[in-house]
């Protein structure tokens, strides 16, 4: 019992990881007050580009990641220039690029011939003597790089937007785009800026997906992660910490379905990989339950309506 | 030399003139007032000022020097500093952070130990109290306008704007406040009061400049003035209403007992309210917005449940649990104060915003097919019958209508069938004069042909015009009743005493 | 000097126009709502977009390979030379219209069904199951299949309805997760008790004659296009002419207004949910009695997106809906051949008509705002 249970949490940040990165994102960009709904596409484009990154240039895992992060990153300046400058309902524009994501990574990936094609991908990394400590170390220390460094990314973020003015305006944005813009801040900087680093950070999460998990690219193979991520966000009143606990348990929901079959429980393998999507409703009834007016400030208050200083009723 | 001056400023809203070649000066040291009336163009011509608004035309010369202000930076830069009257204050940060993120300059750290160092030297010298640390949101309303000063005067402004400052105040609270910008105008500042209210002109302001319909209309020392002069040049040549008392008030027809309602926030803002309402009478409600007026409209309307007490219509009994659709079968309609969230869909043509009780109530056509034709004809007849101005056609969209002739609009379809209960809030809201006692005429009429009017106003002038009784309300309760006519002064006393 | 004018900066003062107009590059545009855009005006814009967006996809589509020349052929001359391609096209547009229906139903309340494959499957499952169990007698069977897929799509759409009215759950997260639910639910009965005896693929077993749609005597084509246009019709009467559809304009123009006035806003809403459900469901019966005569495990794909693309285009009219579904059928079956024949892969679909969405949405821009210059004085 106890091999299953140490087996089943040295897997969990590997299936933690892309959720805690997505939701990162999502909230970088959602607390300038922009709604993205479009992280799923970000997780597709991220996931083709670090794999083909490794075809092409070889299995640097920096590179690949880099990669991911560029090209989710470049995607999202299409949604940007619907959402913030074209003002598109962004509910549409966030659809849309989930659309174009998973057409445009079909494409490419069969054209570049990068589909189901193996990579060496990242490997873990035993952290020195640590690494052998019982129980511990197979969960802690044996992980590979992105999972060291989620947690200094997540400490960055969360620095960021809480102790910089970078990100005392940006929530500024977000909260009330009309006094941040009367205070001299731009609205429309600003909200580039959340969604493009907010699309890179899903991008990375994306990259870790094909890279650091599947070890190729697959079609689709983000399968509503994405979505789940969206969900997160409501669920983790979008802070950060709150985010990564969340991920932790989709992590450990997801590391748990393949493991269900090995210790002899009789579930139908489609009704297991049923139930990130079945946890993840259950998680929004959850959210919705207790909402009490003291969380009044926690949603950005500008989400999802676009910006226009002439606005008049 | 004037420290700011704007001349020949246009600028319009996809076709509406909301600025015709305006002038406006301000000397340093001196106490400016605008007045105007609701969309004479006062707010609009500050926003250029303040860099909000771009002028189709016009200069503008701070010190005697032309410059573009192409945004709320460059008017900032210019010393140029306003306190909108719709606060720009981000209200999940606090004080500290909302003045930080106008005038933050470097890292955040050092920046916000030497802004809170400078506010609180800038409220020690003009006298102001502020929590530094809780949210804005949780402020009242006066605290959040110390804030929007305090912002304004860190950022080192030398030309100060205040848009309607006392329209939210109690009458103390606005003296303290014009006490201070007096102050600052005596440490040379240039004030800008964009105002419509005349006793505070003559105590305050050195000269005042008057806008009519987007255009400056004469600047002059206020003093020398009389009160009924500065209406004059405020509304132009339309005779001043006149109060008509009810002539027969008969049986209560609506009675209210400990009325409680939670705004969406989860906050008791409605307590405890009772009143009682007689056909043929107005029962104005005055009060500082915010005291569970809002709520009150809410509850009667039928979109929001109370949390307790009891709501008795005459014959019918308890009608508390009762949605929209059964209040106004009842005969209780409401003109809201929001317009376009309660009464209107901008989106839908005139003639869908008319029928919509028709249609519902089966008049035009039954469940398979709406008669569009019997419902456009009646529109038009109403829309002449009310004057509704500007509908070039029954299937026009709304969103075109003047504010006024929306209000007009709301009027004649609440008023298609005779009401037995009219429920208004804030019914001249941006309307102008002629609109306004346009309004005011059919609630008289509604009155005098037996129904039951209840007049929200945060308006303390059209309540006391039109009302026979009236009841000021004070956290969510009822505080006091007045029988018309009625003492001004102490009605005003009621509405800021709260016990 | 006073404090004011040390805060001038050089490029703001008047005197120096060539270093103002520089400084100010961005500056000198404003942007302003238009309250009402005349109706060619609106035309134009659209035709633009659509235009735009039909170009990018053909610039796409030239750098995978595929020459200009056989662009035109494929998507216009050898589509309508031969009419089996064009029964081909039609068929193709039977299910889409009808998915189109279901979008414009949901998004005419203002309730985002991101969930139309799943209810598709559900449909399917249902109508399936009513074959493979020859449920009622058999001239009654093909109408009860399609009562059967109308009720499961419903059923799923049950769901994320009361999610949203009980719990205020977003609909746009919980359609699209019960998608997810669906698929491996489908994949469950697929690969285990549905699979096809016969072949042991997972696919259910084929269709009777009497479980499936006939042809109308003409090519391939069968009942599917008149049910769809049928459909379109009656969805026409009930959102255009109705009660129901005044309603249903007003919840979408202004919900608060409209529960101020006393109209039944939640029963509105529901009941659209539920109709869009059931459409779903009925379109997903539509691929499976009349184009695969079997339920597939892939059947749905695309159409989701589809549909809320036909509704968005077609500006949720069910009459500009037709017109769209032909064009995005065209679409598909186009694609089909470039798949065969210059190995572009089926997702292409998906990009075409995501390019398309995004320039004609970018059009809108031009019929909602209006780009000002700024006056600088003089």
């Amino acid at each position: 019992m106890i091999d299953f249970l140490v087996n089943w949490a040295a897997n969990v940040p590997a299936f933690a990881v892309p959720f805690a990165l997505a939701a990162l994102g999502l909230i970088v960009t959602e607390k300038s007050g922009v709604l993205s709904l479009g992280a799923e596409g970000y997780l597709l484009m991220g996931a083709l580009a670090g794999a083909g990154a490794s075809v092409v240039i070889g299995d640097h895992a920096l590179v690949a990641f880099a990669a991911g992060a560029l090209a989710a990153a470049a995607l999202s300046l299409v949604f940007a220039l619907m959402a913030v400058t074209l003002r598109v309902n962004q509910v549409v524009a966030g659809l849309v690029m989930v659309f174009l994501a998973q057409g445009l990574t079909g494409l490419i990936g069969t054209q570049q011939g990068w589909t189901n094609r193996p990579i060496a991908g990242l490997e873990r990394i035993p952290f020195g003597p640590l690494a052998d400590i019982p129980v511990l170390g197979p969960i802690l220390f044996r992980q590979d790089m992105l999972v060291y460094l989620t947690l200094p990314i997540f400490f960055a973020v969360a620095y960021l937007m809480s102790h910089t003015m970078v990100g005392l305006r940006l929530r500024a944005v977000g909260d009330a785009p009309e006094a941040a813009d009367a205070a001299g801040t731009s609205v429309t900087l600003y909200r580039y800026g959340a969604i493009v680093a907010g699309a890179a950070i899903v991008g990375l999460a994306g990259a870790y997906l094909s890279v650091g998990v599947a070890k190729m690219w697959v079609e689709g193979m983000s399968g509503g992660r994405g979505w789940i991520a969206v969900a997160l966000v409501i669920f983790a009143r979008w802070q950060p910490w709150r985010a990564l606990a969340g991920a932790v348990l989709f992590g450990g929901i997801e590391a748990l379905i393949p493991r269900v079959a090995a210790v002899g429980l009789q579930v139908p393998q489609y009704f297991m990989l049923m139930t990130p999507y079945i946890a993840t409703l259950a998680v929004m009834v959850y959210a919705n339950l207790n909402k009490s007016s003291e969380r009044r400030f926690d949603e950005p208050r500008g989400l999802g309506q676009p910006y226009l200083r002439e606005e008049r009723r | 030399m004037m420290a700011m001056e704007l001349s020949g400023v246009s600028k319009s809203f996809d076709g509406f003139h909301a600025l015709s070649a305006a002038s406006f000066s301000v000397a340093p040291g001196e106490v400016h007032a605008l007045l105007g009336e609701n969309g004479a163009g006062k707010s609009s011509l500050m926003n250029v000022a303040a860099g909000l608004y771009q002028p189709d035309e016009g200069r503008i010369s701070i010190e005697g020097r032309d410059v573009l202000i192409d945004g709320p930076i460059a008017a900032k830069r210019l010393g140029i500093g306003m306190v909108h009257q719709h606060y720009k204050l981000v209200k999940a940060f606090n004080a500290l952070e909302n003045v930080l993120l106008a005038c933050g300059k470097g890292r955040y750290g050092k920046s916000i130990a030497d802004v809170e160092a400078s506010i609180r030297r800038q409220s020690e010298a003009i006298g102001f109290e502020v929590d530094l640390k809780r949210p804005v949101g949780a402020l009242s309303v006066a605290e959040q306008q110390r804030v929007e000063i305090l912002k304004v005067l860190v950022e080192g402004a030398r030309i100060l704007i205040l848009d309607e400052p006392s329209a939210v105040l109690t009458d103390k609270e606005a003296e303290a406040l014009l006490g201070v910008m007096r102050q600052l105008a005596g440490q040379g500042a240039a004030v800008v009061l964009v105002t419509h209210k005349l006793a505070e002109v003559q105590r305050f302001a050195d000269r005042v400049t008057v806008m009519r319909g987007g255009r400056t209309v004469a600047s002059v020392d206020p003093k020398s003035r009389s009160i009924d002069e500065l209406t004059a040049l405020i509304v132009g040549d339309v005779q001043a209403e006149v109060r008509k008392p009810a002539t027969a008030p008969g049986a209560p027809i609506l009675k209210l007992t400990g009325v409680a309602g939670l705004r969406a926030d989860g906050h008791r803002a409605l307590a405890d309210a009772s009143l009682e309402l007689r056909r043929g009478e107005i029962y104005g409600i005055a009060g500082v917005g915010g005291n569970g007026q809002s709520e009150l409209a809410e509850i009667l309307m039928g979109v929001l449940r109370p949390v307790s007490g009891s709501i008795e219509f005459d014959g019918v009994g308890e009608i508390g649990g009762d949605g929209a659709r059964r209040r106004r079968e009842l005969g209780i309609v409401s003109i809201p104060a929001d317009r376009q969230t309660y009464a209107l869909a901008g989106d839908l043509s005139v003639t869908d915003n008319y029928a919509v009780h028709g249609i519902r109530s089966h008049r035009f056509g039954g469940w398979a097919r709406v008669d569009s034709r019997a419902a456009q004809a009646e529109t038009a007849a109403a829309v002449s019958t009310f004057e509704v101005n500007g509908v070039r056609g029954p299937r026009q969209k709304t969103a075109l209508l003047s504010g006024g002739n929306a209000q007009k609009l709301v009027i004649a379809r609440e008023f298609a069938t005779l009401p037995r209960v009219v429920v208004v809030h804030s019914p001249s809201r941006g309307l102008d004069v002629r609109a306004t006692a346009a309004v005011h005429q059919r609630l008289r009429d509604a009155r005098d042909s037996g129904a039951a009017v209840l007049l929200i106003s945060e308006d303390l002038d059209e309540i006391l015009l039109l009302s026979d009784r009236i009841g000021v309300m004070s956290r969510g309760r009822i505080a006091r009743e007045f029988a018309a006519p009625v003492d001004r002064q102490a009605v005003g006393m009621a509405m800021v005493h709260h016990d | 000097m006073t404090d004011i004018e040390h805060n001038v900066p050089p490029a703001l003062a008047v005197g120096n126009p060539d270093q103002r107009r520089k400084r100010h590059g961005f500056g000198r545009f404003n942007l302003e709502v238009r309250q009402h855009a005349p109706a060619w005006y609106q035309a134009v814009a659209l035709a633009c977009g659509v235009g735009a967006g039909l170009f990018i996809a053909a610039l796409i589509l030239v750098a995978s390979g595929v020459g200009f020349s056989d662009l035109a052929n494929e998507f216009v001359f050898s589509i309508f030379s031969t009419p089996r391609s064009l029964a081909d096209v039609l068929t193709q547009a039977a299910p889409l219209l009808i998915v189109g229906l279901a979008a414009a139903v949901a998004f005419r309340v203002r309730f985002w069904n991101i969930g139309i494959e799943g209810q598709m499957i559900l449909g399917s499952i249902a109508a399936t199951a009513v074959a493979i169990g020859n449920v009622g007698p058999a001239p009654m069977r093909l109408a009860t299949m399609f009562f059967a897929a109308a009720l499961g799509g419903m059923i799923w759409m049950l769901i994320p309805a009361l999610l949203r009215l009980r719990y205020g759950v977003n609909e746009i997260i919980s359609t699209l997760l019960l998608n997810y639910v669906a698929f491996n639910l489908l994949l469950h009965l697929l690969y285990g008790s549905w699979k096809d005896p016969k072949s042991s693929f997972p696919n259910s077993e084929q269709y009777e004659a009497t479980e499936r749609l006939a042809t109308v005597g003409w090519e391939s084509l069968t009942y599917a296009l008149p049910l769809a246009l049928v459909l379109t019709a009656v969805i026409w009467w009930l959102l255009n002419v109705s009660r129901y559809g005044y309603f249903t304009r007003v919840v979408q123009a202004n919900p608060r207004m409209a529960a101020a006035m006393g109209l039944p806003v939640v029963a509105v809403t529901v009941g659209a949910a539920l109709l869009s459900g059931a459409l779903s469901g009925v379109a997903g019966f539509v691929i499976s009695a009349g184009v695969e005569y079997r339920m597939t495990q892939s059947f749905f794909v695309g159409y989701g997106f589809s549909g809320i693309l036909i509704a968005f285009l077609a500006r949720n009219n069910p009459l500009g809906a037709v017109l769209v579904a032909l064009c995005v059928a065209t679409l598909f079956i186009a694609s089909q051949s470039l798949q065969v024949f210059y190995q572009i892969p089926g997702s292409v679909v998906q990009l075409v008509q995501a390019v398309v969405v995004i320039c004609v949405a970018a059009s809108e821009f031009f019929i909602r705002y209006r780009i000002r210059r700024i006056h600088r004085g003089s």
